[in-house]
């Protein structure tokens, strides 16, 4: 399970303060797809990286089977892993180098190596290119290629920002079934992404953050009923008309 | 993608889950270092830009640079390439008939004998000179003449008028003008003339240029001028029946190894500075590709994202970087030594191949460098947001590392004492040693061992540097904050202006003693008023301009610099610690001497012991010249306030919100320390431990008070102890209350530490009071 406690945090830039969090809190249990939504800049990726322990909360916590990123900071970062929509690649190094890098960096050994880069190139579909310098790759083969180097140690926790950002709809697609599966697969998944329909489909609760706070949280049917709207773009969009949405807070179940 | 659904329950079948586990998650294992170093290795040897400097550099920099160097430099060397006959253009004028000289050159005539008119000039070829070979001309100290077939000299015929400038204006045409002269020789009667009929004189002027060859021409001519001399005396001592015999002769016995070589430059010192120069050069560009690029490529916050810890994955990109430019270092040398032999130019330097061993003991020494100075770009270039922002960092890093290479070639450096410490100066000097095979070996070690230090210390850093939250995170806006005016008031200074306004000590600081250096100090007034002016200069420094950017970024001055009244008890720990320290600053000077002596040897200890009695007795003639007022408000409380007002006040508490406690402290009190080495304009060092000792203390008073005052009690005081100590000294000796010798008594020690306990004590005791205003957020 993971467990997010009040987390907050504050950005001076300039002159500004910007409350990129402010007392956000939520939780995800094993086999469900947490749909972290919201315009841009809502904070959704200074959460994420709060929850990764890349960047200090001002307070509040986020913990992972009870882990902490304050008292064990390399624990926490194995429970997970993390796609962002800025990924890079190394460039100068084909796929096959590039999963074998972070398979090490996970503490995978030659033979676990082996068998989850065998793994992901079939589900992901990689064989085609994963031999190749990354510099040629085409968009969605990278965002193929990160997601398999997010996935390669074999993660509880899948934590995946805007990952279709920039593709097509069959890559997007690729995407989105692969997430269908890691549901199955009993993991836990926190997934950030502006394509409401598909979120709507995949995902099993959300939460609508806005201007760093958690504006609504719960399964469709909650939202539906606490915004007396049809889907999630409605209640999207009134989300955001609504200058200062009251923070309702919906029961878990 | 069904077929991904089946995959999926297969795998599931293969792993069954607990409960409330979730799936997967591989077994912990230690990374192994060597695989992420692959990665790193790769990623660099593989980019063609890494390949540009390792390869296309000592492949064609290095002969083009030799055939720039043959061609230009080479021709214009008289000397170097010595079997080239050199034609130099001499031209004559004045009161010396023509024939006289024609006749001083036909018996003294070295080189030369052949008078060409201006007329002729032109038409003149070297094939038409012949050198008289003279059996007197054996110890000609010009050698690069020696083989040379002919000189030419040009006669401008005799003009009242008009003649000096003539030649002035021959000599100083264009090189392609075939009239222009080397040098000019403007010949006047002497007075002797009319005294004496027989002993005819003539001063001779001799004009050229400012280049290598005119140089070189002119010693000749002064040289031959002088033979002339000796012929003519050795001449008229014959005719007087005296003997020639001088009353005092001399001889030169050479002791010891030679430890410079013939060739201009030293070449020990050369060839390392060189390979320094090269290994940095291989270093640049990985150091800021696996560090600033990761950021770049976006592929930072993946990397931080997976469980390496930060030195793990520096390390790996430390040893890739030192990979690179031990390979650029091997192929440059394979490159400057294929180019030395193709081109012959071992000849014209007197280069000797050196032996196996020499070559491996230069060979480890720049893996150490190399270690040493990747770990320093590293620092850098993990600070550093993008390519282009390490790139701005790096040159000034560059061009300071090329100052401790200079320093290592100049003769008379020796590896020992703080040379032996001094980072980078120590590598190239030991380097330079193993050269000439002159090697102590304790210094050796400890400049080996120091450098090792250096570098782990670096990488650290470095690692602490790399993807932290601030650089991960931040827009590049750190310099814009630096020049934009904020729109709100700031509590604390922040920590860029901070640094800002430490950076700009040193060339306030150099301008300020440049100033004060052109007032005369000679009397008792000149003493007065240089030290008014050293406290002007002070508060330039440190109140005016630090003052200046608070203003700018609108800081509080009562937070940003701790304005505030303290609590009783830290002022009056504050005074009890500045009536004490000094007893016990002085002692540790003579410890830390001490120390030096066993360090440098008691040789060096001596010297510099002596340097510093000097410089002492200087100090304290002037403090004893001026009036008390002047000492007190110049020596003690103007350094006090102003010294106190930037390191205790902008600096450490700027830091305090950067850093921990004990971190802004400490870095405070080594600022505070290094500045008054650089201050006092004679010996660094010896003031460097005790002044840093002191800061810390102040420190950690300005800390625990929360406020300025304390520390500038301590800081008076003590300074004022130390100042009229000097000022009433021939009074406190006479009335035997101070020592004659200048070593501090024990028992003056003892109630020194004593009395600084008790001080101390009450400091510590003392509770901090909050921070006054509401802290503001770490700035990304």
């Amino acid at each position: 399970m993971i467990r997010i406690e009040k987390l907050s945090k504050t950005f001076v830039v300039g002159n500004r303060d910007i409350h990129a969090a402010r007392q956000v809190s939520f939780e995800v249990h094993p086999g469900e797809v947490f749909g972290l939504l919201g315009p841009n800049g809502a904070g959704k990726t200074t959460v994420m990286r709060m929850i990764l322990g890349l960047l200090k909360p001002d307070s509040g916590y986020a913990e992972i089977q009870g882990i902490r990123s304050s008292n064990q900071p390399n624990e926490l970062k194995r429970q997970v892993g993390f796609v962002s929509a800025t990924a890079g690649i190394y460039q100068w190094l084909t796929g096959r180098e590039m999963l074998s890098f972070f398979g090490e960096a996970y503490g995978l050994d030659d033979n676990q190596l082996t068998e989850r880069i065998g793994h992901l190139t079939d589900v992901l579909e990689l064989g085609e290119f994963i031999d190749r310098g990354c510099a040629t790759l085409s968009t969605g083969q990278k965002q193929r290629l990160n997601l398999a180097r997010a996935l390669v140690h074999d993660p509880p926790v899948m934590m995946l920002d805007e990952p279709t950002l920039g593709l097509d709809v069959v890559g997007s697609q690729v995407i989105f079934n692969y997430i269908d599966l890691l549901k199955q697969k009993n993991k836990i998944v926190i997934l950030c992404t502006h394509r409401l329909e598909q979120a709507q489909r995949v995902c099993s609760r959300f939460g609508l953050i806005y201007q760093g706070k958690m504006a609504l949280t719960g399964t469709l049917a909650q939202l539906q009923q606490q915004t007396s709207k049809r889907d999630l773009v409605e209640i999207f969009i009134s989300l955001i008309d609504s200058d200062s949405p009251d923070p309702l807070v919906a029961e878990q179940k | 993608m069904t077929e991904q659904v089946e995959i999926n329950s297969e795998s599931n079948n293969s792993s069954p889950q607990p409960e409330n586990k979730p799936a997967g998650l591989a077994p912990k294992r230690p990374f192994r270092i060597s695989r992420l170093m692959m990665k790193e290795l790769r990623e660099t040897l593989r980019d063609r830009r890494t390949i540009i400097t390792l390869v296309l550099m000592p492949l064609l920099v290095y002969p083009a640079l030799s055939l720039v160097f043959k061609t230009f430099l080479l021709n214009n060397l008289p000397g170097l390439a010595a079997n080239d006959p050199i034609a130099i253009r001499i031209a004559y004028s004045g009161d010396l008939p023509k024939e006289e000289l024609d006749e001083a050159v036909q018996r003294f005539g070295i080189h030369v004998n052949a008078l060409q008119s201006a007329e002729s000039l032109s038409a003149t070829t070297s094939d038409s000179l012949q050198e008289k070979e003279n059996g007197a001309d054996a110890g000609n100290p010009f050698p690069g003449f020696k083989s040379i077939e002919g000189h030419l000299w040009t006669y401008i015929p005799n003009e009242p008028e008009g003649e000096m400038s003539e030649l002035v204006a021959t000599a100083q045409g264009s090189a392609a003008d075939d009239k222009r002269l080397d040098v000019g020789m403007f010949i006047t009667k002497t007075k002797a003339e009319a005294e004496s009929k027989t002993l005819l004189g003539y001063q001779i002027k001799l004009i050229h240029r400012n280049d290598a060859l005119s140089h070189t021409a002119s010693d000749y001519l002064k040289y031959w001028i002088r033979r002339v001399n000796e012929s003519e005396a050795r001449e008229r001592l014959k005719f007087a029946g005296l003997p020639f015999e001088p009353t005092w002769s001399t001889s030169v016995d050479i002791v010891g190894e030679s430890t410079e070589s013939s060739s201009p430059v030293p070449l020990a010192s050369l060839v390392p500075l060189v390979l320094v120069l090269m290994t940095i050069t291989g270093a640049v560009y990985p150091a800021i590709d696996l560090t600033a690029g990761e950021r770049e490529r976006g592929t930072l916050e993946t990397l931080m994202a997976a469980p390496i810890p930060r030195f793990g994955i520096l390390f790996s990109k430390f040893v890739a970087v030192v990979v690179v430019a031990m390979l650029t270092a091997l192929l440059n040398l394979i490159g400057m030594f294929a180019t030395i032999w193709a081109f012959q130019l071992d000849k014209q330097f007197g280069i000797g191949i050196f032996n196996l061993t020499t070559m491996f003991q230069i060979l480890m020494l720049l893996v150490l460098f190399a270690a040493f100075f990747s770990a320093i770009l590293l620092v850098v270039t993990s600070f550093a947001r993008s390519f282009k922002e390490a790139q701005v960092y790096l040159i000034p890093i560059i061009l300071l590392s090329l100052g401790p290479g200079l320093m290592a070639m100049a003769p008379g450096m020796e590896l020992t004492g703080f040379n032996a410490v001094c980072p980078m100066v120590n590598i190239l000097l030991l380097a330079r040693d193993v050269i000439n095979g002159s090697v102590d070996p304790t210094y050796a070690w400890i400049a080996v061992v120091s450098t090792l230090i250096y570098g782990v210390i670096a990488l650290s850093l470095a690692a602490r540097l790399f993807g932290s939250d601030a650089i991960l995170n931040a827009d590049a806006n750190s310099l814009k904050d630096l020049i934009l005016r904020p729109k709100r008031p700031q509590a604390i200074t922040p920590i860029g202006a901070a640094m800002f306004c430490t950076l700009m000590l040193v060339p306030l600081n150099f301008v300020a003693i440049e100033w004060l250096n052109r007032f005369p100090s000679e009397t008792s007034a000149d003493f007065t008023n240089r030290f008014i002016l050293l406290a002007i200069s002070l508060a330039v420094i440190f109140v005016a301009f630090p003052a200046l950017v608070a203003w700018y970024q609108r800081v509080d001055f009562r937070s940003g610099f701790g304005l505030t009244i303290p609590k009783p008890l830290f002022a009056i720990g504050g005074i009890l610690l500045g009536l004490s320290l000094w007893p016990i600053v002085m002692w540790l000077t003579t410890v830390w001497h001490e120390l030096y002596g066993v360090i440098a040897g008691a040789e060096a200890r001596d010297a510099w012991n002596d340097q510093l009695v000097e410089l002492t007795k200087q100090m304290a003639g002037r403090i004893q010249a001026v009036p008390s007022w002047v000492v007190l408000t110049c020596l003690a409380i103007a350094p006090a306030v102003c010294e106190e007002f930037f390191f205790r006040g902008m600096l450490q508490r700027s830091l305090l919100k950067n850093v921990k406690a004990w971190q802004a402290i400490a870095i405070s009190a080594i600022v505070f320390g290094a500045f008054h080495t650089i201050s006092s304009s004679v010996i660094a060092v010896d003031r460097f431990i005790p002044t840093t000792l002191v800061g810390l203390i102040l420190g950690y008073v300005a800390y625990k008070s929360n406020s300025l005052l304390p520390g500038v009690l301590l800081h008076a005081i003590h300074n004022a102890c130390v100042s009229f100590l000097a000022h009433f000294q021939e009074t406190l000796v006479k009335q035997s209350w101070f020592p004659q010798n200048e070593t501090i008594p024990w028992h003056w020690v003892a109630a020194g530490a004593v009395a600084a306990a008790i001080g101390l004590a009450l400091i510590i005791a003392g509770k901090r009071p909050a921070d006054q205003v509401e802290p503001v957020h770490r700035q990304v």
